[in-house]
């Protein structure tokens, strides 16, 4: 036996060397090469940049009402000035920071609320599955913007009913496509592999099950943040966030507030719209590139290379 | 010898991604005789599904046909138009895939895809549509009144054998086969097999028969071609095959059934895996693998040899006189 | 051979519920099936689609309980264990191997992670530091480098991957490996490798195999004993050269013409064509009478019960009929 197994161990080992060449960059070699990852990068990247270091960009104080009011982009005011003489680029810098976290914030806590909620769901099964898919739907059909202005009369104004509210409204979508992913996990040999080892549930579904899904996680939470930025920013929008903190939604409600679009300056509102659907495609655009990279099927269709001589 | 009904030359298959060119199928050449029962006999990976797909037009990108010839009654299937493709298949040659499930329409009933295929050939009255499904049906053994089954009605050997009596329905003159019989139990499997044989006599198609185990064609191929990595191995007539293996390849299959007749015998099987085809071996492509493997295997190419009946990729028979194809 | 058999099963039944909690259609996977096995033996169970061998395999592994019946493993029950550290003592002695080699692991980790998983719960008295040579000794016992254990699965052929099951099987130390059809999705010329290894590993390891297969020539190659299943129900069972020598009951006959010899030239006998069996609410009587060539009127009433014929058992009224008066050991009529 054991001479038959060494020139097993000897060719396995062969033809094993030749292919388990596993090439760690291999998933920073698929972002540089596909262009939407690029883009999606680079815009996220420059917004970060502004979130983290605005006063490189923009030394104003962005609250500072010492210019002449309504005044229209110029060299020195590149987005020109608010009704009440601030300069808009600045407020538009400035208010990155704040408007990018609330969007991360939000995105992350509830695609984590949907991802416990979903596998546990599909791994429970039985009436645990039940009880979760009906408080799922029912978070699904709530009435988001009566809910909202409800809400609105109690809860101080501000970022944080901002993120209360999105929070308790956004995660129930996603948790109904990651149940359905972890139902058809759930039979697979290496879960039935895990419980007969002796593995508890808990360890099954965080251990085993989650990170499987983290494609599927990050697409989830992607898609997330391109729908909370527009959201964040039309709640605020409709008045229901505070207008003196510096977010790119409450830019928004000043401007309309002061006719900004009719009778002052009109780039006081397309600035920071502008910038919502920035930060909404970069997201978008990584959202994409990370289908293309995970499925084959989907990238784009190059050119054979024709002309390759047969042996 | 008289005109063979399809001769395929030095076909060639890659598969042109952006990381890398794979090639699939590797200049394989044979033909086929009228009422012919070719196996085709490979493990996976070894390219017996890409040649069909190859032949047929059944590739997807990026997978493409970059070299050589498939010439059915005179045309170059290859090479067909699609407006030509769609009048020759089904009427002169039809495919019968491994899973009727992935081939069946799951939401037609029987009856309504034979009804399919017949008109979109003709213009065949509804009387003419019922007898001919009927009939096919009858060859398969399957009662009339499946006609109006869907495919999840019926079991995995019924739904195997509808598939042959839709490939049936012009009665072609060449029926190509990607593993048929491997999602089905033992009893269904010979069951079927010996259906197909018997359909093969009386109505005298030619068959290619794709499958990785070689028992299943034994009994009832005239000639069995093994492939192995996207190369011809070995072909011979089956008998030759089983009784005088060339390839070591084809002599390390011959080891690895455990027969129930007969006495034990030690069951050897072939050590390692077939080989990447992104990266193949250099030289002969079965050399980390060969019990027989010379220094020269690791570094020159094998061309195919004739040795008697038999064509052979192996350095072992190099130095026979002329070089096959 | 030990006296007293490793596992022992007895009316083992198993019934699924199909549909809704008030639906009335019961899928009988299993009916009153008997096992033993023994110490250092490989017992094959033979059975094709649809005959229960995998559900037997299961309830074996505790994946769920028995609808009927009783598991004793070295004389103890488990068909009633409940408590987790029975349960996991059970586990530590008995191992799972599945069928797909392609969905038995976990494509995120590195195939050492089930292996260590095992080691450091069902090995106890192997220290942190000792682990990773015994990962490496398991490794070594199936036929692979140590080096397989830092590959991930996609990395692997599926030979590979189907002995690091085995290896993961035996990183617990179990007495019996419940094999779940552990070569049918591999090569042929693969196979014979793990089919050998198998058989090491009960001559060098010491432990036993259940080894659930439909190709019942491997059966004939690898296994000391042979249990063919037929729609839930034993049919015929004793030592390989007895039962595939000289085969009592049809379907057994059947099973065994319709593999033969792959380079004889015999045209089929049978014009049986392979149906599924009715395992959904089935009747009384035995679940093969309608394929049979041989059935008589009691076949469609009474069940029949395994007989000993020579050295095997056979569950057929025709080839092993209960002696008259009685209609088998145990009379009752199955609901």
């Amino acid at each position: 036996m054991a001479t038959g197994f060494s020139a097993d161990i000897e060719a396995a080992d062969a033809t094993s060397d030749a292919q388990a060449q596993v090439e760690p960059h291999r998933f920073l070699r698929a972002v540089r090469g596909n262009r939407k990852a690029v883009a999606g990068v680079v815009i996220l990247l420059v917004i970060a940049f502004a979130a983290a270091f605005p006063g490189l960009i923009a030394p104003d104080d962005p609250q500072a009402t010492i210019y002449p009011p309504n005044l229209l982009p110029s060299w020195n005011h590149l987005l020109g000035t608010t009704q009440l003489g601030q300069d808009v680029f600045s407020q538009l810098i400035w208010s990155t920071r704040l408007t990018l976290w609330v969007t991360l914030i939000v995105s992350v806590i509830a695609t984590f609320l949907s991802m416990i909620v979903g596998v546990t769901a599909a791994y429970a099964g039985g009436v645990t599955d039940r009880v979760l898919t009906v408080v799922t739907d029912v978070f699904l059909i709530l009435p988001v913007l009566p809910l909202l202005i409800l809400l609105a009369s109690y809860l101080p104004p501000g970022v944080t009913s901002l993120v209360l509210v999105l929070c308790i409204t956004s995660w129930a979508f996603q948790a109904r496509q990651l149940r359905s992913q972890g139902l058809s996990v759930r039979s697979r040999d290496f879960l039935v592999s895990a419980r007969v080892r002796g593995e508890r549930p808990m360890y099954i579904i965080l251990v085993e099950i989650v990170p499987t899904m983290t494609s599927l996680l990050a697409a989830s939470f992607l898609a997330l943040a391109v729908y909370i930025v527009g959201f964040a920013a039309s709640l605020q929008f409709l008045g229901l966030g505070n207008s003196s903190e510096l977010m790119w939604g409450t830019m928004l409600y000043n401007a309309q507030q002061a006719a900004a679009l009719e009778a002052g300056n009109p780039w006081w509102a397309l600035g920071p719209g502008a910038a919502v659907a920035l930060l909404g495609a970069g997201f978008a655009l990584l959202n994409y590139a990370f289908d293309e990279i995970g499925n084959p099927a989907l990238r784009p269709v190059r050119r054979g290379k024709r002309g390759r001589a047969a042996a | 010898m008289a005109e063979p009904l399809l001769e395929v030359d030095e076909l060639t298959v890659d598969y042109l991604t952006e990381t890398a060119d794979v090639r699939a199928v590797d200049r394989v050449s044979f033909r086929l005789d009228a009422g012919e029962f070719l196996g085709i006999v490979g493990e996976s990976g070894c390219g017996k599904s890409t040649l069909l797909f190859g032949m047929t037009q059944l590739l997807s990108p990026p997978g493409e046909v970059t070299g050589g010839s498939v010439v059915f009654r005179g045309r170059d299937m290859v090479r067909l138009s699609p407006g030509e493709l769609r009048n020759t298949r089904w009427r002169d040659y039809s495919v019968v895939m491994q899973s009727a499930m992935n081939a069946l329409n799951p939401m037609k009933s029987i009856g309504a895809q034979f009804k399919d295929a017949l008109e979109a050939h003709g213009d065949p009255s509804a009387e003419q549509i019922r007898q001919r499904s009927v009939e096919v049906l009858g060859l398969v053994g399957i009662d009339a009144a499946h006609l109006r089954s869907y495919p999840h009605q019926l079991s995995g050997g019924m739904r195997q054998r509808a598939m042959i009596a839709m490939a049936l329905l012009f009665t072609p003159q060449l029926v190509i086969m990607d593993e048929p019989t491997s999602a089905l139990d033992v009893v269904a499997q010979r069951s079927l097999m010996s259906k197909i044989k018997d359909l093969q006599r009386s109505l005298g198609f030619a068959i290619i028969f794709v499958t990785h185990d070689m028992s299943v064609v034994s009994r009832y191929s005239d000639r069995v071609m093994v492939m192995y990595a996207g190369q011809t191995a070995e072909e011979a007539p089956t008998d030759a095959i089983f009784e005088r293996p060339l390839h070591p390849y084809t002599r390390g299959l011959m080891t690895a059934f455990p027969s129930v007749t007969g006495p034990r015998r030690e069951l050897a099987g072939i050590p390692g895996a077939p080989p990447d085809l992104v990266r193949p071996p250099s030289g002969c492509r079965f050399n980390p693998r060969c019990p027989e493997v010379m220094p020269v295997c690791r570094s020159r190419e094998p061309e195919l040899y004739v040795v008697d009946d038999a064509d052979v990729r192996c350095l072992l028979y190099a130095e026979r006189p002329a070089e096959a194809r | 051979m030990a006296d007293e058999p490793l596992l022992r099963a007895v009316d083992l039944t198993r019934h699924f519920r199909l549909g809704g909690m008030f639906e009335k259609q019961v899928l009988h996977a299993v009916d009153d099936f008997d096992l033993t096995i023994h110490e250092r033996e490989i017992v094959a169970l033979v059975g094709e689609s649809g005959s229960g061998k995998s559900t037997v395999a299961r309830l074996l592994a505790r994946v769920y309980p028995p609808t009927r019946g009783e598991i004793y493993y070295r004389g103890r029950p488990i068909h009633t264990l409940r408590s987790r550290r029975a349960l996991s003592w059970y586990r530590g002695e008995v191992a799972m191997v599945f069928q797909d080699p392609f969905s038995a692991f976990n494509p995120v980790f590195r195939v050492s992670h089930g292996v260590m998983r095992n080691i450091a719960l069902h090995r106890p008295e192997l220290k942190r530091a000792q682990r990773q040579p015994e990962a490496e000794r398991v490794c070594q016992s199936v036929g692979l480098g140590p080096k397989m254990l830092t590959r991930f699965p996609y990395e692997m052929s599926g030979g590979e991957r189907q002995r690091i099951g085995f290896a993961q099987a035996l990183a617990v130390r179990p007495k019996l490996i419940l094999a779940d059809e552990p070569v049918s999705m591999l090569d042929v010329s693969i196979r014979a490798g793990v089919l050998n290894m198998m058989a090491g590993l009960r001559d060098q390891e010491g432990v036993s195999i259940l080894y659930i297969t439909h190709d019942i020539a491997s059966a004939r190659y690898v296994a000391d004993r042979v249990i063919v299943m037929y729609a839930g129900h034993l049919v015929e069972s004793g030592p390989t050269e007895a039962v595939l020598g000289d085969p009592r009951h049809p379907y057994t006959q059947l099973l065994l013409s319709a593999v033969g010899d792959p380079r004889e030239k015999v045209e089929l006998i049978s014009s049986d064509t392979g149906e599924p069996p009715r395992v959904i609410n089935p009747s009384e009587g035995c679940r093969f009478r309608w394929r049979c060539p041989h059935a008589i009127e009691i076949c469609g009433q009474v069940t029949p019960q395994p007989m000993p014929v020579g050295s095997t058992q056979v569950a057929c009224h025709v080839a092993a009929p209960a002696p008259q008066g009685l209609t088998g050991p145990a009379v009752t009529t199955k609901t």
